[in-house]
């Protein structure tokens, strides 16, 4: 086996970012959604780091730190967002969410 | 970049984590499953020369984003979903979606393999990545944005109360 | 000093007196107090009038300070034509032939004016008579002052449309059965003057086809050059002499004096014309308009001269002079015989003007032109005498009628009928005694002024040899005969006697407006004679060399030789041709006088006897209806004539032409079916088809469809679901990621 080259990673960080895109597609909890949100950005942070070290600078390791903290608040606001959907339609089927159909 | 054997242990347990999430029908179970998987990229990341990524990884991302997240499933009961009927947005959503998901992973692939490397820089000395650099690193240069998530983070906050404490009720 | 500059004067005076009573006269004549809006309607035309004579008497003065050369006065060009060498001025002859007409028509003219004053007292149209009168004399002026032919038949046919306007003054009368005689009779009028203008056209075409102008001097002198040198002209293609020429044209004029002057066979206007009022009879159907006729065979002298002198005729048989000689005094007979038929007051007096102007006519055809002008002038002032005293005892009857009879009664009275009258003599004294002077006149007693002029007629025909004048003269004797007959008749039927009806007996005089001109009009028919007095003319050109002033010589002929160019040039002609031209006498010539004395009186004598008791009543037959050849004539031949051939036809020419021609095809085919329904349905298809439809429902109301079955196409992608969206980001990414390779290669 060759040395692991950048390359294992970007297809590592495709794999995951792909698995992400489908649970959010398809899959029907909201919850589960935003799960595999975390896990789009996740790929993405991976990528950062190994082309971080791959060109060996640091300022790939930096933003994955915003990066990290963006997602933080996001969960927050976005979590509270969703308990507040549940309090009022007891579900978080996104399915049942088409009020603004046009 | 590490040898190949632990990349690709670790790579599987990457890829099975998530697709357990995906897949599990109870969403506890599929919370954990994503714990798994960010504990694997933060090993990533201190294999790829970014201790303090590794720490702030698994302090933030697995210990208290996930954990809010389980606390919501939790609060809503929605560990248990009830069986979804055939949704209403037409059954060829699924097999489309995963069809244009290929394709993404195509794509990608595709550019791999048509780009030109990159020059690696391994015989360089390594930057050192720990705490002290990523700090003066962040005053540095990034100290604008720095400010601006801080602000974030206060706005996230403030949000968060204000959806909760909607029509007089105590958050 | 000569006041020729004042010519154009001439014209614009009457023409501002018409505008004045067309645009505001009314105005006068309907405000509140009547009688002075009826004088200023009235005087402002007379006053215009006056004016006129006062102008022509100073273009008379100047005109003798001149040597009695004319002077012409230039107004502005007309018709240019440059391509067609055709260049027709407006310009003003004004020379002695003009300035005794010009004297005439404003002079009575301005008589008649002052006198309609009175006479149309309280007619509601009262500013468009004198509107219409001053027109008249305006159209008149241009005639006689005109120095080309078609600025003659300018003033010609406008003449000819105020003798319509005025004989239909009163259009709207109907008589008790029915008719609108009124307007009938100018219609007649217009229509029969018509067919003589069509005459006047061809001429005036001739004319201008061989002399390339219609200038009097031109054409004259050219003729004359053309004449002497026996050249021959171009006509249509042939070649033709001179003399053939101007016969053509000299006939055609006869035919448009013929209809103008009221002679065989156009004269059948004339006495309907009587429908009028009488002071329209009196200027235009006695004084001015039927003279034209008269005044443009005079003017054109030359022209018949010549073309008696060449020798050509019509059609083998006469010389067009010698065809006119022969129309007048036919006219003048058969008038004079129709006239002792008449009841009408006005009619015996309109035919009495159709056989004077025919011995006018027939003077000119004999070549006495001076004579001819001379008893125009004359005429002129007795028959206008006599119309205008017979429109005094119209109104004087009619007074007589109201006083009897409740005004408004429906009543057949009709106060021109002279078996209704009779014995007025008692009650109108000064309209019987001016009468009895213009009678007179008009019979031809000496001294009167009519006794001179008939007799240089009759005096001419006499003394020039040709069986031509010969009949003429017997011709004229005849009617001079009847002339004396028939004004005896109406003077002892209408003056003396017992009144035959309640108005008569009743009859008033009328007011000075009216009586005033009679007496001026009388005394000019006493003095009038003077004019040419054959006694005078050896003693003013004594007179004229002793004070080496041509002005002494003041006779009507002196006066005419210098506009009369024929005159001047007979002994040449006559070198030339070895035909005398006709002279006329300057001495009186005893035995014509005698002959003519004669004739008159007994005329007179034998109406006195035949008419002096009977008809005693209004029923009576008239005495002279036994002898029914003579009351034959009272069927009119003529007007009958014309009544069954020609009038049918060209009425029924006239309807054809209006139903079928007009009416059916012009309007209701072409005009209603083609034009407008194609219009209508173009535009309603346009309207239906295209506006409604394609614009408004497919355009319009098409993008507002568009736009909403788009809409509700792209509403589609808005499920509202978010996995529906996730997925449209997801493509999104995609595309952009596959354009983003796309671009990099």
């Amino acid at each position: 086996m060759a040395e692991v080259s950048i390359e294992w990673y970007i297809i590592l960080s495709a794999v995951l970012f792909t698995m992400g895109a489908i649970g959010v597609l398809l899959r029907r909890n909201a919850i589960i959604i935003f799960m595999s949100i975390e896990l789009m950005l996740n790929s993405a942070n991976l990528l950062f780091v190994a082309f971080a070290r791959h060109l060996n600078d640091l300022d790939g390791q930096v933003f994955v730190f915003f990066v990290i903290t963006v997602a933080a608040a996001e969960v927050a606001v976005g979590l509270a967002l969703i308990v507040a959907i549940f309090r009022t339609k007891r579900s978080i089927n996104i399915d049942e969410l088409h009020m603004l159909k046009g | 970049m590490g040898s190949p054997i632990i990349f690709t242990i670790l790579a599987l347990i990457a890829m099975l984590s998530a697709l357990g999430m995906l897949l599990s029908r109870n969403a506890v179970h599929s919370a954990l499953f994503l714990v798994l998987n960010f504990t694997t990229i933060a090993v990533f990341f201190l294999i790829l020369n970014a201790p303090f990524l590794f720490v702030t990884q698994i302090a933030i991302y697995a210990g208290a984003i996930m954990v809010l997240f389980i606390f919501v499933v939790m609060l809503l009961g929605a560990e248990q979903l009830r069986s979804e009927p055939t949704a209403a947005v037409g059954r060829w959503q699924v097999p489309l979606s995963i069809v244009l998901a290929m394709i993404l992973l195509g794509t990608f692939i595709f550019i791999l393999a048509s780009g030109t490397g990159t020059p690696s820089v391994e015989t360089e000395a390594l930057i050192e990545a720990g705490p002290v650099e990523i700090g003066l690193r962040l005053f540095e240069g990034y100290v604008f944005p720095f400010e601006v998530a801080s602000v974030l983070l206060l706005v996230a906050m403030i949000g968060v109360v204000v959806l909760r404490t909607r029509r007089g009720e105590n958050g | 000093m000569n006041t020729f500059g004042l010519a154009p004067l001439l014209l614009i005076l009457p023409f501002a007196g018409f505008l004045f009573n067309a645009l505001v006269g009314r105005r006068f004549v309907e405000s509140d107090n009547r009688s002075i809006g009826e004088k200023w309607s009235g005087w402002t035309a007379s006053g215009l009038a006056l004016l006129a004579f006062i102008i022509g008497l100073s273009l008379a003065f100047s005109l003798a300070g001149n040597d009695f050369e004319g002077e012409t006065i230039r107004l502005f060009n007309w018709i240019v034509i440059p391509s067609a060498n055709f260049f027709v001025e407006w310009a003003m002859q004004i020379d002695s032939l003009a300035i005794v007409m010009v004297l005439v028509v404003t002079g009575v003219g301005s008589l008649i004016h002052i006198y309609a004053i009175g006479y149309m007292h309280g007619d509601p149209d009262f500013s468009r008579f004198f509107a219409y009168m001053n027109l008249f004399l305006f159209f008149m002026l241009v005639l006689v002052t005109a120095n080309n032919y078609l600025m003659l038949f300018v003033g010609w046919e406008g003449v000819g449309l105020c003798s319509y306007l005025l004989i239909g003054f009163w259009f709207d009368r109907v008589n008790e059965k029915g008719q609108w005689m009124n307007a009938d009779a100018a219609r007649k009028a217009f229509v029969v003057n018509r067919i003589g203008d069509a005459g006047m056209i061809l001429a005036l075409i001739l004319l201008f086809w061989v002399f390339g102008t219609l200038n009097f001097n031109v054409i004259f002198e050219s003729s004359a050059e053309l004449f002497l040198a026996q050249h021959s002209v171009e006509l249509f293609g042939t070649t033709v002499s001179i003399g053939a020429v101007l016969t053509i044209v000299t006939a055609l004029f006869l035919l448009g004096a013929a209809g103008k002057s009221a002679q065989i066979p156009l004269y059948v206007w004339l006495p309907d014309a009587m429908a009028g009022p009488t002071p329209v009879s009196a200027l235009i159907h006695a004084a001015t308009m039927v003279t034209a006729g008269v005044y443009l065979i005079v003017r054109s002298s030359e022209l018949y001269e010549i073309a008696r002198l060449s020798g050509e005729t019509i059609l083998g048989t006469l010389s067009s002079s010698n065809l006119v000689a022969l129309t007048g005094a036919l006219t003048a007979l058969l008038a004079g015989l129709i006239a002792f038929s008449q009841f009408d007051i006005k009619k015996v007096l309109a035919y009495s003007t159709v056989s004077q102007l025919g011995f006018m006519i027939a003077a000119a055809g004999m070549g006495a032109y001076v004579a001819a002008m001379f008893h125009l002038v004359a005429h002129a002032f007795f028959k206008a005498l006599l119309f205008l005293s017979a429109g005094s005892v119209i109104h004087g009857v009619e007074h007589g009628h109201h006083h009897g009879h409740e005004p408004g009664e429906a009543d057949n009275f009709d106060p021109q009928d002279m078996r209704l009258m009779g014995g007025l003599r008692h009650r109108m004294k000064i309209t019987f005694w001016v009468f009895l002077i213009g009678a007179l006149a008009l019979a031809g007693i000496f001294p009167l002024a009519g006794f001179w002029s008939k007799d240089e007629i009759l005096a001419h025909g006499s003394l020039n040899p040709g069986v031509v004048f010969d009949i003429v003269y017997i011709l004229l004797t005849v009617a001079a005969f009847c002339t004396a007959f028939y004004m005896g008749r109406q003077l002892l039927m209408v003056f003396f006697g017992k009144p035959r009806s309640e108005a008569a007996g009743h009859a008033e005089e009328s007011g000075s407006l009216m009586t005033t001109p009679l007496i001026i009009l009388a005394a000019l028919s006493v003095l009038a004679g003077v004019l040419n007095f054959p006694f005078l003319s050896e003693a003013s050109a004594a007179a004229a060399e002793e004070a080496h002033d041509l002005s002494y010589r003041v006779l009507l002929e002196q006066w005419l030789e210098h506009s009369l160019p024929i005159l001047e040039l007979e002994g040449e002609l006559e070198a030339l041709t070895g035909i005398n031209v006709p002279d006329t006498p300057i001495e009186i010539i005893y035995f014509v006088a005698l002959i003519s004395t004669v004739i008159a009186l007994s005329g007179l004598v034998i109406a006195w006897f035949v008419y002096r008791r009977r008809p005693e009543t209004a029923a009576d037959p008239d005495p002279m209806e036994r002898v029914k050849p003579i009351w034959w004539f009272s069927v009119l031949p003529l007007n009958t004539l014309y009544y069954t051939t020609i009038v049918p036809a060209y009425n029924w020419l006239a309807r054809f032409l209006a139903d079928k021609v007009d009416w059916q095809f012009w309007h209701d085919w072409f005009h209603d079916r083609v034009i407008r329904d194609t219009f209508v349905n173009f535009s309603s298809w346009l309207n239906d088809k295209f506006d409604l439809n394609i614009i408004d429902n497919g355009l319009v109301n098409g993008a507002g469809r568009a736009t909403g079955w788009l809409a509700s196409q792209l509403r589609i992608t808005q499920t509202g679901y978010v996995r529906n969206y996730a997925l449209a980001v997801f493509i999104g990414v995609i595309a952009l990621l596959a354009w983003f390779i796309y671009i990099a290669n």
